[in-house]
Order: C-alpha cells, then sequence, then structure tokens
C-alpha cells in the first residue's frame, strides 16, 4: 500500500456568487519543503489558502492530511493539527509586546488548560516558550524589540513578526501570504535566510504565495503555477519558467 | 499588574478600604454611598471582562444580575438559605441564563450582537415585571433577611448595621476583584485579549473563539448575578426597577469611565458615578445630562478611561524621569 501524501487537495472548488476562485484545484505534496505558489492577481492562491486553513470552506473537495479527510474541520481544530499561517494584510496582536505576540501563539489553546494555566505562575514550560520566543526574535534580528508593543514595528518588521508567531507553535504546515511584500531589500535576506533555515531545520511544508520573482525563484525547490482558479503547471523553478504556458498567462 | 509594586499598591487600597469604617466610624453616609458603589462596581467587574478584555459589548446585563437577585432573594426568604450559598447559586442560575443567551447571540457579528443584548435586557426585565406568582410582579420581594451575624472571635459583625453590610459588600468585591485578576492575567485571558485585537489572528493560532466567547460571556453574567445578589441583599428587596434598562446603560457607563480593560476600571468608574452626583446632590434627571457630557470628554479626550489616562500620564513620567537619568 502507498504511503498516503502529506497534504492532497483534490478536485477543490469556491465560488463566491458568479465568481470562480477556486476552479477543481488538486495538488500533492509528497515530502517537506519549500513550495511556491504564483500566479497573477485573481488567480485564486489566497482563496486557496484561505480553504486550506479552514477560514473559507471549499463548495467542493477533498483535503486529506496523510490520508486523513479534515475539510470539515474549523479554523482552530486545523490550527491544532498543525496548519499554520500568515496573511496578505500581515495581521498580528498590535497591542501586545513582540514576546507576548509569540507567548500567546505558543500556548495551549484548549479551553480547560488554558484556564488553569495562570501566567503569574512560572513553570518549566513556560519558561521554555520564552526562551524559543527569543531564540526566535533573535533570528530575524527583532530581539531588541521583545519588549515593544507590535504597533510600534515597521511594516516589514511586523511581518517578520506574524511569520515567527506562526512558527513557534511548530506547525507542519507554514503557509506565507506575500511574505515579500512591504519587506525592504536588507529583511529580505534576513527573511530569505531564515526561511532557508527553517526548511533545514524542522523538515516541514512550507507553502510560499509570492509575487516577488526573484525572491521566490531562489528560495523555492518546487513552483506551483495557479490561473484563474486552476493550477496551471508546477516543476522546479527553471521549468516552470521555461514552461510556455505560464509565460502567456503571465503575458498575454 | 505584573510589577511587585502595582500589587502591593492594590492591596494598600483594599487595606485603606477595610479599615475605612474604623478609621471613620461617624461617617455613615460616607459609608452608605461606598457600599452602593461597591455594590455597582461586582456586575461592572462582569462587564469589563466582557467589553474590557474580550471586546464584547452588552447592553443587558443587569438583566443578568436580575437573575442572579431574584435566585438569591427567593432562596433566602423562601427557602431560607445563608447567603453565600444563595448568592452562589444566584450566580450560578445568572451563569446558565447567560450561557443559554450566548449560544444563539454569540454568532452574530459584533452590532448584531449589541442589539440583541439590549433586547435581552429588556425581556428579562419584562419577565421580572410580569411573572407575579415568581418575582411578585412591579412591586418585587419585599423582605429578603440580611444575613446572621458572623463572630469573628475578635469581633462580631452584624450585617444590618451599615458597617457590617459595608463589609461584606467589600469582600464579596474582592472576591470578584481577584477573579477578574486570575482570568485576565491566564492564558485564557491572552486568549481573549487576542480575540479582542483580532478574532481572524486567535482562530488561526487556535483559539476556539466561539467556545471562548461563550465561557467569557457566562462568567461575565455570573457575576453580574452575584452583584444583583448582593443588591437585593442590600435593599432588602428585589424590584424590577433596578434590573432595567436604564441600569444596564449605567453599567456601561461605568466601565468606560472608570476604564474598560483596567482591573481597577469598574471600582473607579462605579465610585465616581455613584459617590459624586450623591456627593454634589445632584438630581436625577441633571446626573444624566452631566453624565452626557463627561462622556463625550472621554471620548475626546481619554477613550481609555479615567484608568487610561492615568496610565499615559504615568508613562509619560516615567519616560521623562528616564530621558532625565539617561541625559542629566
Amino acid at each position: 500500500m502507498p504511503v498516503p501524501a502529506i497534504l492532497e487537495l483534490a478536485g477543490l472548488r469556491k465560488s463566491f456568487g458568479g465568481i470562480v476562485a477556486l476552479d477543481d484545484v488538486a495538488l500533492t505534496i509528497e515530502r517537506p519543503g519549500i513550495y511556491g505558489l504564483i500566479g497573477p492577481n485573481g488567480a485564486g492562491k489566497t482563496t486557496l489558502f484561505d480553504v486550506i486553513c479552514g477560514r473559507q470552506m471549499a463548495d467542493h473537495g477533498a483535503i486529506r492530511v496523510e490520508g486523513r479527510p479534515i475539510e470539515r474541520l474549523r479554523v482552530h481544530e486545523r490550527a491544532r493539527l498543525g496548519f499554520s499561517r500568515t496573511f496578505q494584510e500581515c495581521r498580528v496582536l498590535r497591542e501586545e509586546t513582540c514576546l507576548d505576540n509569540l507567548l500567546f501563539a505558543a500556548q495551549d489553546k484548549r479551553l480547560g488548560r488554558e484556564v488553569w494555566q495562570s501566567t503569574t505562575r512560572r513553570t518549566a514550560a513556560r519558561d521554555e516558550a520564552a526562551a524559543e520566543a527569543r531564540r526566535l526574535l533573535a533570528l530575524v534580528n527583532l530581539d531588541g524589540y521583545a519588549e515593544a508593543p507590535a504597533a510600534a514595528l515597521s511594516y516589514g518588521q511586523r511581518r517578520l513578526l506574524e511569520i515567527v508567531s506562526a512558527l513557534i507553535a511548530r506547525p507542519r504546515f507554514l503557509l506565507l501570504d506575500e511574505p515579500a511584500s512591504g519587506v525592504n531589500p536588507t529583511l529580505l535576506n534576513t527573511l530569505r535566510d531564515f526561511l532557508r533555515r527553517i526548511d533545514a531545520d524542522r523538515r516541514i511544508v512550507i507553502l510560499v504565495v509570492e509575487h516577488n520573482m526573484e525572491f521566490i525563484m531562489s528560495l523555492a525547490a518546487r513552483i506551483v503555477v495557479m490561473h484563474q482558479g486552476q493550477v496551471l503547471a508546477q516543476g522546479t523553478p527553471s521549468e516552470v519558467q521555461a514552461d510556455p504556458r505560464v509565460i502567456e498567462a503571465y503575458l498575454g | 499588574m505584573r510589577s511587585p509594586l502595582a500589587v502591593a499598591g492594590v492591596l494598600g487600597l483594599f487595606a485603606l478600604l477595610y479599615l475605612a469604617p474604623v478609621a471613620a466610624p461617624n461617617e455613615l453616609y460616607a459609608l452608605h454611598i461606598l457600599t452602593l458603589a461597591l455594590i455597582y462596581a461586582v456586575p461592572a467587574i462582569g462587564l469589563n471582562l466582557l467589553f474590557g478584555y474580550t471586546g464584547l459589548v452588552s447592553l443587558g446585563h443587569m438583566g443578568f444580575a436580575g437573575v442572579g437577585a431574584y435566585a438569591t432573594a427567593l432562596l433566602m426568604k423562601n427557602a431560607g438559605a445563608g447567603f453565600v450559598p444563595a448568592l452562589a447559586a444566584g450566580a450560578l442560575a445568572a451563569g446558565v441564563v447567560g450561557a443559554l443567551v450566548g449560544m444563539p447571540c454569540l454568532r452574530l457579528r459584533s452590532h448584531f450582537f449589541i442589539i440583541v443584548t439590549l433586547a435581552v435586557g429588556v425581556i428579562l426585565y419584562t419577565l421580572f415585571n410580569n411573572l407575579d406568582a415568581l418575582t411578585g410582579g412591579a412591586e418585587g420581594l419585599p423582605g429578603i433577611p440580611r444575613p446572621r451575624p458572623l463572630d469573628l472571635g475578635f469581633l462580631v459583625v452584624d450585617f444590618r448595621r451599615p458597617q457590617g453590610f459595608y463589609w461584606l459588600a467589600l469582600t464579596v468585591f474582592a472576591a470578584m476583584f481577584l477573579v477578574q485578576y486570575l482570568i485576565v492575567r491566564s492564558d485564557f485571558g491572552r486568549s481573549l485579549a487576542a480575540i479582542r485585537q483580532d478574532e481572524t489572528v486567535a482562530a488561526a493560532r487556535g483559539v476556539n473563539v466561539f467556545a471562548h466567547k461563550l465561557a467569557i460571556f457566562a462568567i461575565s453574567a455570573a457575576i453580574a448575578g452575584v452583584g444583583g445578589g448582593l443588591k437585593v441583599t442590600f435593599l432588602r428587596a428585589a424590584a424590577p426597577l433596578s434590573f432595567e434598562l436604564m441600569e444596564s446603560i449605567n453599567l456601561v457607563m461605568i466601565v468606560i469611565l472608570g476604564g474598560a480593560g483596567f482591573l481597577l476600571g469598574p471600582l473607579l468608574g462605579a465610585v465616581l458615578f455613584i459617590a459624586i452626583p450623591e456627593v454634589l446632590r445632584v438630581a436625577s434627571e441633571l446626573r444624566l445630562i452631566i453624565f452626557g457630557a463627561v462622556l463625550v470628554l472621554l471620548a475626546l479626550y481619554a477613550p481609555r478611561g479615567l484608568c487610561g489616562l492615568a496610565e499615559a500620564m504615568w508613562r509619560q513620567l516615567d519616560t521623562k524621569g528616564y530621558a532625565r537619568a539617561r541625559h542629566p
């Protein structure tokens, strides 16, 4: 019997009124690594993220994690299964400090556990989470901002904070929606190095929607191209860049 | 309230409040006003957890206080229950009603939710006013007994006397304050703060937003129920007018005035809301006009209430001191 794929999408459809955002999307991810998801505006990339993470429910189709169907689970249930994402518009808890953003992301969210876990009580687990949070902040050069409220960060720094917030819960699937947009070139290098390091260390599936071609082509092992709600092509960066259908979708 | 200084400050404040009747034994009127303020501060804690920390507005919270009040009153008056078990049962009743209301309503978007809480408050008031057999209708339930005197060994506290009831109200408030503190500082409290700031992020990080909202709504209603039970024990009668719509609006004003999302906000708001008009002898019609003006001023100059204003001023002093220390 073949080993089921880590993540399998089959026949996903999603429409909003008359507009078809996802039109029979199928995608199989066999092994960990960085996957780039590209395509013109309106191709359905963000909708696909929303459907994978449960922010929106697909009209039809299946999502399977190691063979287990998850398409009926709600957002928080998928998060607890190991799906962690960032948002195109960059969402962090603006009133909280960077450290508290990470501690929130790291904590066990089951209601019963939460009620008995008083934040004032120091436990080994909590100290470990705080140490991990500071390590992650240092990796993206935010260690000087641990006690600063997220609202005080620049846009690019907030993006980095959002990414490490998504990462600290030790996800199996990290979905990044345009992580490079609004990030200056210096921070972009920090981000690229950071993602490569995470890829090497954690062996998880990292799915990246990105419009910055130079960034994504230098980062991803495989590229998936979407166009008009469908998967148009997939392959290594060089294969995809040479594909005439891809060139036509972008230029024509 | 994470720094030892803040904890010491709060403990000192409670010590002062406990000693007040001993320090000024003849100020019975002031004690009466302070007792009334504490009675409002308890349901305000419930609303503060909901509104200040979780970001959900309830315009019918005194309705839940009423559920707790009538339950407490019936148990003490008709079943001969003691004050503490009756109050606990009142809290439970209010919490259950809160959960039942929350289940269908918390799925609504925020502004629809606010309208529904207003309607629920009106419905509960109408029930208090018309379920004659249970609630005594418009006349209410008179003759609620005060708790029996408590012998502490060195002191016998008589709850029929103003000092005695003041200590009772203060102790109930202190207990609810502790509940508020423990919730806010727990992981649960951090998830509530995340829901207030961005529900989408909270859910994406694994928070069951609906379950968390339902839990805090029920807890908040239960705390309001405690306040209601305390109120009718103080007044010795439960009447629908104590739990009408305007009282719910007053509660929202107390929380906003004191500072939503601050531990001491409910107490500060209640003291100002109850005490200042009493001290200034303002007629009730004029009181509303004054508070309307105060709310406008708050919205313009201190949108986070008086606690928020105090915090901002403290920060400014702090950074100035810090700057001076670094650049002498």
